[in-house]
């Protein structure tokens, strides 16, 4: 299969000095559902920003799909952000406004300006944001405030605005660690088919082993800003796990 | 006594003392003319100053050495040294010349009560009656048989404003002798007062007031709404124009909000004339610069998140605003706005005083004439619009919170 992302030599130094990511290399196939471990601080969040340039890195290379990131601009840049979806930790949801109308803004990276202004008009993105919420299991909100759901139900309206970019790609950076582990699980479960279904590549950090053995094929752990694992989440012992996290960690487990 | 105080504090020091000789010789001088009509010139003050802060430089214990010498050495109680004297002096110097310049005076105070005796009495005796000659008014004048050559006077005034009448009345007051005043004046007044209604006239005027601050407010929100975007720190981009754009909406913004609604309304009432226009002019510019300032700081107060949640769809920077910022800041602005009307409502009245119209010039032009039973309805009519506006202002801003 062939690779959707590839990232070389890739470093970010932050303004204060602080090295955050140093010199990563890697490549994503397509389809791959791939976990990122790290303590904090190590560089997840840093890292999964820079590859849709929410955050612009300092040096390096990230090809996604062909299309050069790092070297990208105004209309090139929507149009690969357009095709990668992200979801985050504090689901990112504008408070105030409807499940659906949050929904709808997934789509704003296909429209203009001018278009978007109306678009809670416009039928067919309509349908598709309720065809996407009735997939996370939530077409009985849609005019709920996002304000009056719950954490769970927040992190499945996030998906599906990402749903709604048709993303090739969807970065996920910590999406449960503010769920507690039955809600963490269904809402990884959602990432999981959308990973089986549409074929759509998964880069997700995630804090709990337990859920990376359950549903990653493949895992990164980062330390310092360096990759210090790369492989399959089985490999991961006792002993590479405490080469991770450090020699006093234990794994708790979650079911 | 050289120890290692370097040129700057020197120099440093020698300022303070010698600002601090000229207030003090200038206060004096200001004094002694006042009291003994003896005018010293300015360059014998500069003078004296210069002496007096090289003298006490150099005995070494000067309130500018103090400041700026960090000398841990001896440590003096403040009135056993000369710069604490010299502190104390200066503030009796200054309470005397303040108490001077202000005209201070109790014995007007406790003494004169009697004189505002008209206004108090009008506050608690608001009247509803006004000064305007009506058709009905002016037959019974002809019946009363005042002379021709004033009754067409009257029909001349008849539509005039306050101002033109009371001049006419008293035109007329020095042009009649004794026994005419007595025949007439009292019947032209009592005419004159009895069939017109200053409730109608106090209550036209402030809605003109409050639609003038409503305009205002209304004119100002999409300027300040639009402006309060680029000067808002975390939507700018941190590049050299960026900066640039943040920085010069900011100053202007600060200048034009510092410089008093009043001042403004002095501009444009000679720009535009004396009128509600003018008024409107002054509210709406002290209003844009006031309430970008309140929306920019919303704006930097919101969540980022959203922000780039939407960002990372492919949303252009525009859209980013329209969708993640907007529904952040629009139940805030709102209630900003209302308040802002209600500040503007306030102002409008202080504006109506140097020619911003409504009710604050029936107002003045009502206290000129003397006429406190009006002006006590005018104060009553306004106390109750600004109460009212308080309530429902801080009512629906409660309501706004909950959004
Ligand atoms: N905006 C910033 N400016 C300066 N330094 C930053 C910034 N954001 C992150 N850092 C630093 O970069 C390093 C990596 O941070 P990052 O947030 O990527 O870690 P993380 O693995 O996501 O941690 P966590 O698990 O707590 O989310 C940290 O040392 C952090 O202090
Ligand atoms: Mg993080």
């Amino acid at each position: 299969m062939k690779n959707i992302l590839e990232i070389k030599n890739l470093h970010k130094i932050y303004l204060g000095g602080i090295h955050a990511i140093k010199g990563i290399d890697l490549s994503v196939k397509e389809g791959e559902f791939l976990i990122l471990l790290g303590l904090s601080g190590s560089g997840k969040s840093t890292f999964l920003r820079c590859l849709n340039r929410l955050i612009e890195p300092t040096s390096g290379e990230i090809i996604f799909s062909g299309q050069n990131v790092e070297r990208a601009g105004g209309k090139s840049l929507r149009n690969i952000r357009r095709q990668i979806g992200m979801i985050f930790q504090q689901f990112n949801l504008i408070k105030n406004i409807s499940a659906l109308t949050n929904v709808l803004t997934g789509k704003l990276g296909y429209v203009s300006l001018i278009h978007s202004l109306g678009f809670s008009r416009i039928k067919n993105d309509v349908n598709l944001a309720e065809q996407n919420l009735k997939r996370v299991g939530l077409i009985d909100f849609k005019m709920k405030k996002i304000r009056n759901l719950s954490g769970g139900q927040q992190q499945r309206v996030a998906i599906a605005r990402a749903l709604m970019q048709n993303p090739r790609l969807i970065l996920a950076d910590e999406p449960v660690a503010s769920l507690d582990p039955a809600t963490a699980d269904s809402v990884m479960r959602y990432l999981g088919e959308l990973n089986k279904k549409d074929n759509i590549t998964v880069i997700c950090s995630l804090h709990f082993l337990s859920l990376a053995r359950k549903y990653g094929s493949r895992v990164i752990a980062l330390k310092d800003g360096e990759i210090v694992f790369d492989g399959s989440p089985r490999e991961i012992d006792e002993k590479k796990f405490k080469d991770i996290y450090g020699q006093e960690a234990e794994e708790v487990e979650i079911r | 006594m050289k120890k290692k105080n370097n040129v700057k504090s020197i120099i440093q020091a020698l300022i303070v003392d010698l600002l601090f000789w000229v207030y003090i010789l200038g206060c004096l001088s200001y004094l002694s003319n006042n009291w003994f009509e003896f005018k010293v010139e300015y360059r014998y003050i500069a003078l004296i100053a210069l002496v007096l802060t090289l003298l006490f430089f150099l005995l070494g214990d000067s309130i500018g050495r103090k400041i700026f010498y960090k000398s841990k050495k001896t440590f003096k109680k403040w009135f056993k040294s000369i710069w604490g004297w010299l502190i104390v002096i200066s503030l009796v110097i200054t309470f005397v010349v303040g108490w001077n310049l202000v005209e201070v005076n109790p014995y007007k105070f406790f003494t004169k009560f009697k004189n505002a005796g008209g206004i108090t009495s009008g506050i608690f005796n608001p009247s509803i009656v006004g000064y305007k000659l009506t058709e009905n008014s002016f037959e019974e004048l002809r019946e009363n048989d005042v002379p021709l050559i004033i009754l067409e006077k009257l029909e001349y005034i008849k539509n005039k404003s306050y101002t033109t009448k009371k001049v006419f009345l008293k035109d007329l007051e020095k042009k009649l002798n004794e026994n005419e005043l007595i025949n007439y004046k009292s019947s032209i007044l009592k005419y004159a007062q009895k069939n017109s209604n200053m409730l109608n006239k106090a209550l036209n005027a402030l809605a003109e007031t409050i639609f003038l601050a409503l305009l205002a407010t209304i004119f100002a929100i999409p300027f300040a709404f639009i402006l309060s975007f680029f000067a808002a720190r975390n939507l700018m981009p941190k590049t050299f124009i960026g900066n640039s754009v943040y920085l010069v909406i900011r100053t202007i913004a600060t200048i034009f909000r510092s410089i008093e609604a009043i001042v403004w309304a002095i501009i444009f009432s000679v720009w535009v004339g004396i009128g509600p226009f003018a008024g409107m002019l002054a509210l709406m510019i002290h209003s844009i610069a006031a309430l970008t300032k309140l929306y920019s700081e919303q704006i930097e107060n919101i969540d980022p998140g959203p922000v780039e949640a939407i960002k990372a769809t492919g949303a252009s920077t525009l859209q980013t605003w329209v969708f993640a910022v907007v529904p952040q800041i629009i139940s805030p602005y709102l209630a900003f706005t209302i308040y802002r009307w209600d500040i503007n409502v306030r102002m409008a009245t202080i504006v109506g005083f140097v020619g911003g119209g409504g009710i604050g010039l029936l107002l003045l032009q009502q206290q000129q004439l003397l006429r406190w039973h009006n002006v006590g309805l005018i104060i009553w009519l306004i106390a109750a619009v600004v109460w009212t506006m308080d309530m429902v202002s801080a009512k629906v801003r409660a309501k706004l919170a909950e959004m």
